[in-house]
């Protein structure tokens, strides 16, 4: 596995992709050419930060890219998914996780306004009314979770989900204002609650139904490895250590990029990191990713430090 | 419709398909073609996707009839990671590179599309434009009973065209507008302009990717998908016109009655199974 970006052929193969890619509107699709998503953005944004410590040519894609999320939110404090779309959704805590990672202190409105609509958004399944209204269906077993803890959907009005939870929890971590930060404290104990409730019996996470109809559901590498990094600040428990053990066991068997690069970053953070796994560089020659923007913006920070994360270079916790 | 019996993976399936298709007299020359497979999740065993020789065969087949181009393209409802599932089920090794080949509808470019039914409460959905703008659009299913929907088909598989970008993964904003009346407006404005169903090795039970395995050895085809529904139905052993979409299909998108569906190949009482399905859906057993 790579030690580092510099030097690394992942930074051979993603860095002049992501840097070629950004479309005349500072924002990036999720394949070249296409038209500019906030997700593509935050994520592209996010893998040009740090090499920006050294390459002023970064630092203006990067500060291009700020501002084309800062044109993107909308009124309520909301980002959509869809260029165009009248509708905030879950991207809201990526692009908050993303430019509260860069560090710029002219974001901050836009940031709490964006953790403010995070705080309110709740979802719709697990509302009083529709809790009651579940203990009366004859399918109330047939997906046994716990309804009172509540996480987020991907779209409001929904169910809560693994994957939009885990983000909102990354975060609402960096909410700072005394009143945002308490709204945001007891969102983030129910919304944590709600991610060890939806565990897969033997560990890990899909996205979100961990038993159907009796099943145990199968783990999924994407969804447990964003759940362990919203979870890395959690107090210590089994849950967690499970899930990791299941992260490293499946890791010498992942064949796509995407989620060997998730993977790198979720085993680092938590100090797990260990030879054996599959080096992304040659998986990313090997495959051609797809043109796929996420994936190596994800390769990127995965050879990266986790400043986005908001701690220390965690790379000197793995040594 | 045609019912071919094809009893493994390893017989020659594009020679089989593409004798079947022939009698539809199908217009694709020098048009573009979308084949949509159905990509639920990894499948290393093979029985939860539609298996990637029968992809490979529609796109061979496509090709041979002329088509200018014949993508393959899905959007996998309960994994980010497509290339994963691509590697899991080996579709390199099939189509060969997948750069200019394959397109993920979950990030796909999208466009704001009314749906003209308005069964469900949706109005209108962002779809891929890859799948709105191809002249000639396959629906390519698994043989599989569903949890949710009682069985999962060439209509069903029309979900996968929703984009996982906008709407996450699983799209549950489906599930909150009813997924029976959802398949409907999807289907209407998509309106795929012929089926393909992979029952070769189909699924039973807590469907789509925790039931078992069913061997059944059969490809269905047609050019209504709600007949082809139908009848992989009555191949499966259940009763079509009790599958509460299909019963609101038969009347808008296309024919559900046996007597209203020309048949050739082989008759449905000789392939016909029986597929276990959950007790939520007992009264669809025939």
């Amino acid at each position: 596995m790579e030690s580092g970006l510099e030097n690394s052929d992942v930074a051979r193969i993603c860095l002049p992709f992501l840097r070629g890619t950004q479309n005349p509107d500072a924002g990036w699709g999720f394949r070249p050419g296409t038209s500019s998503r906030v997700e593509a953005t935050c994520w592209a944004l996010l893998a040009l930060w740090e090499p920006s410590q050294e390459s002023s040519e970064d630092r203006v894609r990067v500060h291009r890219a700020r501002d084309f999320l800062q044109t993107t939110q909308l009124g309520d404090g909301s980002w959509p998914a869809a260029p165009g779309d009248e509708t905030g959704c879950w991207v809201t805590s990526l692009c908050c996780l993303a430019l509260k990672a860069i560090g710029d202190q002219t974001q901050s409105a836009t940031i709490e306004s964006g953790l403010r609509w995070i705080c309110n958004d709740w979802p719709s399944d697990s509302s009083p009314w529709r809790r009651f209204l579940a203990r009366l269906s004859s399918q109330h077993d047939v997906a046994p979770i716990n309804t009172s803890y509540r996480g987020w959907g991907w779209t409001p009005g929904t169910s809560s989900w693994v994957e939009p939870t885990s983000f909102a929890l990354m975060a609402l971590v960096r909410a700072e204002s005394p009143e945002l930060a308490a709204k945001a404290k007891k969102r983030r104990a129910l919304a944590t609650s709600l991610l060890f409730d939806r565990m897969c019996p033997g560990g890990g996470w899909n996205a979100g139904n961990p038993v159907v109809y009796g099943a145990a559901g199968e783990p999924a590498v994407v969804p447990t490895a964003l759940s362990l990094l919203a979870l890395r600040n959690a107090q210590a428990r089994s849950e967690i250590t499970l899930s990791l053990d299941w992260v490293q066991r499946t890791a010498a068997n992942i064949q796509s990029p995407g989620s060997l690069a998730l993977t790198q970053i979720c085993l680092r953070t938590h100090g797990r990191l260990q030879p054996g796994m599959a080096a992304l560089g040659a998986v990313l020659k090997r495959s051609d990713f797809l043109d796929n923007t996420l994936v190596a913006a994800w390769s990127v920070l995965a050879c990266g430090s986790d400043f986005w994360l908001g701690k220390p270079d965690a790379r000197t916790v793995a040594a | 419709m045609v019912i071919r019996r094809v009893a493994s993976y390893q017989e020659e399936i594009a020679s089989v398909m593409f004798e079947s298709l022939a009698p539809f007299g199908l217009q694709v020359k020098g048009k573009s073609v979308l084949v949509k497979p159905n990509l639920v999740g990894l499948d290393p065993q093979g029985f939860i996707n539609t298996h990637p020789t029968v992809i490979a065969a529609a796109r061979e087949c496509f090709l041979r009839m002329g088509a200018s181009q014949v993508l393959v393209g899905d959007g996998p409802a309960l994994d980010r990671d497509t290339e994963a599932i691509l590697e899991s089920v080996r579709l390199r090794e099939h189509l060969g590179p997948l750069r200019n080949v394959f397109v993920d509808l979950n990030l796909d470019e999208v466009q704001r599309v009314t749906f003209p039914t308005r069964a469900s409460r949706l109005r209108e959905l962002y779809l891929p434009k890859t799948c709105m703008g191809v002249d000639f659009v396959v629906s390519m299913a698994k043989l599989k009973t569903h949890h949710w929907a009682g069985v999962t088909l060439s209509m069903k598989n029309m979900f996968g065209i929703v984009p996982g970008a906008c709407y996450g993964w699983p799209k549950n904003v489906l599930h909150w507008a009813g997924i029976d009346r959802a398949i409907l407006d999807i289907n209407a404005a998509a309106r795929p302009d012929f089926a393909i169903v992979d029952g070769i090795v189909g699924m039973e039970g807590n469907g789509p990717t925790q039931g078992k395995s069913k061997a059944s050895g059969v490809l269905v085809l047609g050019n209504d998908p709600v007949a082809v529904d139908a009848t992989c139905c009555r191949v499966m052993g259940l009763r079509p016109e009790r599958v509460k979409y299909l019963q609101q299909a038969g009347t808008l998108l296309g024919h559900l009655q046996a007597d209203k569906i020309q048949q050739v190949g082989e008759h449905i009482e000789s392939v016909r199974q029986s597929f276990e399905v959950l007790p939520a859906f007992h009264q669809l057993v025939a």
